[in-house]
């Protein structure tokens, strides 16, 4: 028995196309993609070395970056914290509840699996200034705002819209991990707490989400990387615009790389957007403490 | 008896608030139904109100005109081929990784790991000009192979736990029948781990099929489009025809709606599985 599952060749054979795959399409296009970073690097000529000239750019002359930053930090912290609370509200809500627990669950996971592309297109149009909410909010007489094209405030309407767009969409899959979490709690605990007198919030409290804390960093990593991914919404939704002003890290980078086709320079904005997403995961991880529970 | 009351009112409370929600998520996605069967000139004049007579044509002006036909077409070569080997791969390194003994597995497990935090735009570039000088551009394996190894880090963390999860005893007396390992698992793990299988396809398919990014970027043939690139063609800055944009909305999101009906009873379980015991 153990001579089988020591099999070395067997280990080699299974492991080979995982491993080729992975080093060939992820590992070593990071590298270079770290190394074009450094470089001078468009689609005419071969790339050439120019040290951190695309790092003070970025940094000094790109006014768009500094809105692509700011617009996917804030991103980033609205919807880490919306999906961190709605998303175990709902699956306790959910789970606490007897009839039709599978249909409300089965509702808010829905739109997680449709096409963001396709889901942005209807967004878009639900907030053109003279058709979708507007028409309903002026049947009362309220003359509503230019959702999606509004410029004003330090965080502008549109990252509103579009930030409540992006909770509507994927709170389900916060709440499918909680759920998940949530369904492998032995009954019995809430069993001898009911016992002892205590009321279902109480016991929502003191056991549910204390032995839900593993689930938080992994839905709050996946989340918040998520949020730094996020490009489908916005580019059906604005594609960046009015005037630049909804631009994430990721559009920029689109609009760097492949509509002026300055791939060293799109590159240093992909490295940012790495480094972004490593120190979130260090820190998630870092700050939620997994304690292992007998479940 | 006063408490019993008290009970039921937040119960109440609680389904009236689960089914406004419900409201919410649904009415903009039946929404999209209504307006794919009206024309423009009422869609403009009304937009909330039902149709008047159900304009099925502009399911076939966009299935035609739009392209949606060969696109539809390209993404589901893309899709099943991507999940299907994706799960083949992800559940052979999976094996080795949960079932398996030797010294490196925790190192090679966080290796794939890792590929969870890795956004996409960080490779899109060096990928599309080593693609397009190997000619993988405008060809549906170029999106094929990143699709597969984009997902293949879920795929082994979920079929890892379900590996693990599996009894000893089996493999030890499929051992003692004189099982090799590979016999060991396409015989017995496999069809042991069908619920992680699903839920891995499921996850991959919903992800590969809504993909914009790479697609975008990588093909720029109209007839090697997948469908979330073919749809960003509707609003165009000259004309929008926003009925038939919505029709061809429809025809985007359905195959995803009944792959999720099919499977979606094995998700909770299989997210379980993999994350507890993973």
């Amino acid at each position: 028995m153990d001579k089988l599952l020591r099999n070395k060749m067997a280990i080699i054979l299974f492991l080979a196309p995982a491993l080729l795959l992975f080093t060939f399409v992820l590992f070593i296009p990071i590298c270079q993609s770290v190394y074009y970073s450094f470089c001078d690097y468009n689609a005419m000529t071969a790339p050439k070395f120019i040290g951190l000239k695309n790092y003070i750019n970025l940094f000094t002359t790109d006014r768009t970056m500094k809105i692509a930053l700011k617009n996917s930090l804030f991103f980033l912290i609205f919807s880490v914290v919306s999906q961190f609370l709605s998303g175990i509200f709902l699956a306790v809500l959910v789970t606490n509840i007897k009839m039709g627990r599978n249909f409300f669950k089965n509702v808010y996971y829905l739109p997680c699996i449709l096409s963001s592309a396709a889901l942005g297109l209807l967004w878009m149009f639900i907030f053109t200034p003279k058709m979708g909410i507007n028409q309903i909010l002026a049947q009362f007489g309220i003359q509503g705002p230019l959702w999606l094209m509004d410029t004003k405030g330090f965080i502008i309407l549109p990252m509103w819209v579009i930030a409540f767009v992006c909770l509507w969409q994927y709170v389900g899959q916060s709440m499918m991990l909680y759920i998940a979490q949530i369904s492998g709690i032995n009954g019995s605990l809430y069993e001898s707490a009911y016992l002892d007198g205590c009321s279902k919030p109480k016991a929502c409290w003191h056991i549910t989400l204390p032995l839900i804390k593993p689930m938080m960093a992994t839905a709050i990593s996946l989340n918040a990387i998520g949020s730094l991914k996020f490009f489908d919404l916005i580019f059906n939704m604005t594609e960046g615009g009015p005037n630049k002003m909804t631009n994430v890290l990721a559009t920029h980078l689109y609009e760097q790389g492949f509509k002026f086709f300055k791939y060293g320079y799109a590159s240093a904005i992909g490295v940012i957007l790495l480094i972004l997403c490593l120190i979130v995961t260090f820190i998630v991880n870092k700050f939620i403490k997994i304690d292992n529970y007998e479940m | 008896m006063k408490k019993r009351g008290k009970v039921k009112a937040s119960t109440v409370l609680i389904y009236i608030f689960l089914i406004l929600l419900a409201i919410l998520f649904l009415v903009p996605l039946a929404w999209i139904v209504f307006v794919s069967l009206k024309d423009d000139k009422t869609l403009f004049i009304s937009p909330w109100a039902m149709p008047d007579r159900l304009r099925f044509e502009n399911y076939t002006f966009a299935w035609t005109a739009g392209k949606l036909g060969i696109a539809t077409l390209n993404s589901a070569i893309v899709c099943v081929s991507s999940v299907l080997l994706c799960m083949l791969i992800g559940s052979m390194a999976a094996f080795a990784i949960g079932r398996m003994k030797w010294k490196l597995s925790g190192l090679v497990m966080t290796y794939f790991l890792t590929g969870m935090m890795i956004p996409v735009h960080c490779i899109l570039i060096p990928l599309f000009t080593r693609f397009s000088a190997m000619h993988l551009t405008n060809n549906l394996w170029g999106l094929i192979i990143p699709y597969v190894t984009l997902s293949l880090p879920i795929t082994i963390f979920i079929m890892t736990g379900f590996f693990k999860g599996l009894p000893n005893e089996l493999f030890e007396a499929a051992c003692i029948d004189g099982c090799s390992i590979y016999k060991c698992f396409t015989v017995i793990a496999l069809p042991l781990a069908k619920t992680g299988l699903m839920v891995t396809g499921l996850l991959t398919f919903v992800a590969n099929w809504n993909e914009l990014l790479l697609a975008m970027v990588f093909i720029s043939d109209d007839t090697k489009k997948t469908l979330p690139v073919a749809l960003s063609k509707f609003v165009g800055p000259y004309n929008t025809n926003y009925s038939q944009m919505f029709a061809a909305i429809v025809i985007a999101i359905i195959p995803t709606i009944i792959a999720y009906c099919c499977f979606s009873n094995h998700i909770v379980e299989g997210l379980t599985q993999g994350a507890i015991k993973g």
